[in-house]
């Protein structure tokens, strides 16, 4: 045998070299032509950073900066205050229906957030339900467009993002270390504020760079309620659709600038938390605290008020689906016209977003399973090198990879533009960092030894994987590939750049409807998004539940 | 079956030297045993030859044929890990034909030999349990039965008792040791525990800083060691002047012949520990020396007072 590779190295090393050369040309490449794209000239030929002088030169753009972050940081600052007594409530307190409440609280992660921003706009907008009803008792409000709506929407749809980490934060801290405290005579309330929230600091920092991030690359939300604000994420895609030279520059700096921001705060965050563990190895969730009725009576209601408030916009959505619309102005009658004109004028939509869903799942699973199991059972610069391009599409906004690929995939030897699998692709590689992460947080707590006795046992490395592997991590698979087929179903801001012709999807229909001042279809359309997301996931409730009993 | 030869076989971490230069001759059906302090290489060496670790120099052989660079799976080797490793996927049945389902084996044959092996070790009857309902000594017991059932060529245990409590690991130690006999494969045996080595081997390897510090049968190490390091590992040791000596090896001198050297001191501390008495004595001249003794309620022993030893000078070992 010429093969000098040793024999336990191949299999990681060929799902290595396959995981790269995916990456490599669906990530890699892409992002570097958008970076090129930036620094070339409009013909692009010619080196040149006048591009970045003449969209930061222009004080629109440097506000679409400014503003971009100030909502990112307002937003962050406005979920942390909601989620972390929320998540203290929901561990330590006693509250009524903490698992209905947990299960509440998880929605708004798979609901498409732009749907409720829309549903704020139809309540409390110009003609919004709401407002209209209180002008007619002569009570104005102010406006809920702008920065303040945007930072309003993303604070009812993102903080589930800082609630759930913070609350296993919490459930993580060891009572020892409190009895401790007290026993040195700290008192509950102290030990609080110098025990327990420093422990949890690490888990809401983490939540909250998630926001931070969700807010960046967000396009939905800023597009139905930023009106005249520019948005990074929207005025890049102006700037895309709107750029007639053959080189998108323009779009590219303002995609090279988003990448750049999330990268740097993704760096932060990582030195910060590198110097902070503290895991305390809990063996058992600490005790619920015992609280006068006073206490207890505001947590509830508090936990309640949270978790059903950010559901409303989605009711209030299904609901008025089924209302009769007159151009974007309602009216209050029962009415199924509104599905009987999104559904009359074709059913492709609903269609193509069940297909993309389900091909990007399927994609994101073989692409991510592998890639985590390089990742957590190879220790060498490879898999890290391979773990960072795996995360990278977490930091890369939808509407900027789409952009890269419609600047490599629209000629040369792969041309994919126009057709359904360069949506399908830009999909996967989305959600590929939640694949390996969900994966690799399984694979930690599968013993290296199982794989090893099943290999000495005469099973090859690959048979072992899928025999012994895929069994032993099929639950966390399956609920990787639910969400992954969730978040897709309501994938908007690489889907607007992306989609062609008869490869539209829901959620286009909705953002033309939008455009369009359609109410009505945009309103079934987003009911419709709202049960096909939900349905999976109820589904596997009932499939997880049934197999924990059995 | 085969014996093992190993030849010269190193490895490095970085600048570590995990295994330097090791070279062995393990006979056919013997049970060998790698010993040593964690850190030594003596589970390298082992996963060397199961084929989790690559050589970086040095061949290993069954009989005549070489298999360092052969993939894992291929070695037909039986391995029990420390914290056995049953699938938990798969019941006690499942876990035992599993490496029987890999060689081809189905049918009749297949439940035969399950059901043979689970006798074998004494979980006639377990094979429909799922591994979550068994205790650590029955899972290490299923893990047994697993490496057993494929009859490899080798045998090999990684630490396989460290995970049972004190009195299951004996009981334990002495049922691997005769399943190994009665089947006569050749076993290596990886432990850091020197009373388990001495129970189970038929020789012994021990181990430091990746290179072998004495290879011998249990009781030639014990009893004469090589080295400084031997002797300690071994057990507790005095180091006299004149060399090594062993705590049973001395005696109160009103028991001992009257030609046993003698050496006067006061005692310092006392452990009981039911059929010997451990004694801590401090010599005229500062020295501490450890004596045990067969307990005798005639003798009471109390810290603080003066007591007579005497030693067998033919038990004393001269070091290097």
């Amino acid at each position: 045998m010429t093969l000098s590779i040793p024999h336990q190295q191949r299999l990681p090393l060929a799902i290595a070299a396959l995981g790269f050369a995916f990456l490599g040309l669906f990530l890699l490449y892409p992002l570097f032509n958008v970076f090129s794209a930036s620094v070339l000239d409009g013909e692009g030929e010619k080196f040149t950073l006048a591009n970045y002088f003449k969209v930061l030169g222009r004080p629109f753009y440097r506000g679409a900066v400014i503003n971009t972050l100030t909502i990112g940081v307002a937003a962050t600052i406005t979920t942390t205050l909601m989620s972390v007594p929320f998540a203290f409530a929901l561990s330590r307190l006693p509250v009524p229906g903490k698992a209905a409440i947990i299960a509440l609280a998880a929605m708004p992660l798979v609901l498409p957030s732009f749907v409720s921003a829309y549903a704020i706009v139809l309540l409390l907008g110009r003609a919004g339900i709401f407002t209209q009803w209180l002008n007619s008792w002569g009570i104005g409000f102010g406006s809920i467009y702008g920065a303040g709506g945007i930072v309003l929407v993303y604070t009812l749809t993102l903080y589930p993002y800082v609630l759930l980490p913070t609350m296993a934060g919490f459930k993580a801290v060891d009572v020892s270390v409190e009895e401790a405290a007290q026993s040195l005579g700290s008192s509950p309330r102290r030990t609080l504020w110098t025990v327990t929230l420093p422990i949890v600091i690490p888990s809401i920092l983490a939540g909250g760079l998630l926001v931070f991030i969700e807010t960046l690359e967000n396009f939905g939300v800023p597009f139905v309620l930023a009106e005249d604000l520019p948005i990074f994420a929207v005025e890049a895609f102006k700037l895309f659709i709107g750029e007639t030279a053959p080189n998108p520059s323009s779009a590219g700096v303002l995609g090279v600038l988003l990448i750049l921001t999330t990268a740097a705060v993704l760096l932060v965050q990582r030195r910060f938390l590198s110097t902070r563990r503290f895991a305390t190895g809990a063996r058992s969730a600490p005790p619920i605290l015992q609280v006068g009725t006073g206490v207890r009576v505001a947590a509830a209601v508090y936990c309640w008020t949270v978790v059903l408030l950010a559901l409303v916009p989605f009711f209030a959505i299904v609901v008025l689906s089924f209302m009769e619309f007159r151009g974007p102005v309602l009216h209050p009658n029962f009415s199924l016209e509104n599905f009987a004109i999104l559904f009359d004028r074709s059913i492709r939509p609903l269609l193509n977003t069940l297909l993309f869903a389900t091909l990007a799942a399927i994609g994101v699973t073989l692409v991510g399973v592998p890639i985590a199991y390089v990742v957590t059972r190879v220790r060498s610069t490879m898999a890290s090198v391979l773990d960072v391009i795996a995360t990278l599409p977490f930091a890369v906004a939808g509407t900027v990879l789409a952009i890269g690929y419609v600047v490599s995939f629209n000629s040369g030897w792969l041309i994919l533009t126009g057709g359904p699998l360069i949506m399908v692709l830009a999909y996967t590689v989305r959600k590929v960092p939640f694949a390996v992460r969900s994966s690799s947080a399984i694979l930690h707590q599968i013993d290296p030894s199982l794989e090893e006795a099943s290999i000495s046992l005469g099973r090859s490395p690959l048979q072992t994987f899928g025999r012994i592997l895929v069994p032993l991590m099929l639950g966390g698979i399956l609920s990787g590939f639910v969400l992954t087929w969730v978040t897709v179903a309501s994938e908007l801001s690489a889907t607007v750049v992306l989609y062609s012709g008869s490869w539209r999807t829901l959620t286009v229909v909705m953002f033309q409807a939008l455009e369009s001042g359609g109410g009505g279809v945009a309103t079934a359309a987003a009911s419709t998004l709202i049960v096909v997301t939900l349905l999976p996931i109820a589904l596997l409730y009932r499939l997880i539940r049934r197999y924990e009993l059995s | 079956m085969t014996g093992i030869v190993i030849e010269g076989v190193t490895r490095s971490f970085g600048t570590v030297r995990a295994v330097d230069g090791v070279s062995l001759t393990v006979g056919d059906g013997e049970f060998f045993t790698l010993l040593g302090p964690s850190g030594c290489g003596k589970t390298t060496l082992l996963r060397m030859i199961a084929g989790f670790c690559e050589l970086d120099g040095g061949e290993i052989r069954f009989g005549t044929k070489r298999i360092d660079k052969l993939p894992a799976h291929t070695r037909d080797i039986g391995m029990v890990f420390q914290n056995y490793a049953v699938f938990p996927n798969l019941t006690v049945a499942g876990n035992v034909a599993y490496g029987l389902k890999a060689r081809r084996v189905a049918g009749a044959d297949l439940a035969h030999r399950v059901d043979e092996a689970l006798a074998l070790v004494q979980l006639a009857g377990y094979g429909e349990r799922w591994p979550h309902q068994l205790s650590g000594g029955q899972l290490q017991r299923v893990a047994i039965a697993r490496a057993l059932v494929i009859r490899p060529q080798v045998l090999l245990f990684d630490e396989p008792l460290s995970n049972l409590d004190a009195r299951l690991r004996v009981s334990m130690r002495a049922e691997i040791s005769e399943l190994q006999k009665s089947l006569g494969i050749t076993a290596i045996y990886v432990t850091h525990d020197q009373e388990e080595a001495m129970s189970v081997s038929d020789r012994i390897a021990l181990m430091q800083s990746g290179k072998l510090e004495q290879v011998g049968a249990p009781a030639e190490i014990y009893r004469n060691p090589a080295s400084r390091f031997a002797a300690e590992f071994m057990g507790t040791t005095n180091l006299l002047p004149e060399g090594a000596l062993r705590p049973e090896a001395l005696r109160l001198a009103a028991d001992a012949p009257a030609e046993w050297p003698r050496l006067a001191g006061a005692i310092v501390r006392v452990e009981m520990l039911g059929p010997i008495t451990r004694l801590d004595v401090r010599l005229a001249d500062g020295t501490l020396v450890r004596a045990a003794l067969l307990d005798d309620p005639g003798r009471p022993m109390i810290a603080g007072e003066a007591v007579a030893l005497a030693y067998d000078p033919a038990r004393v070992t001269v070091l290097p």
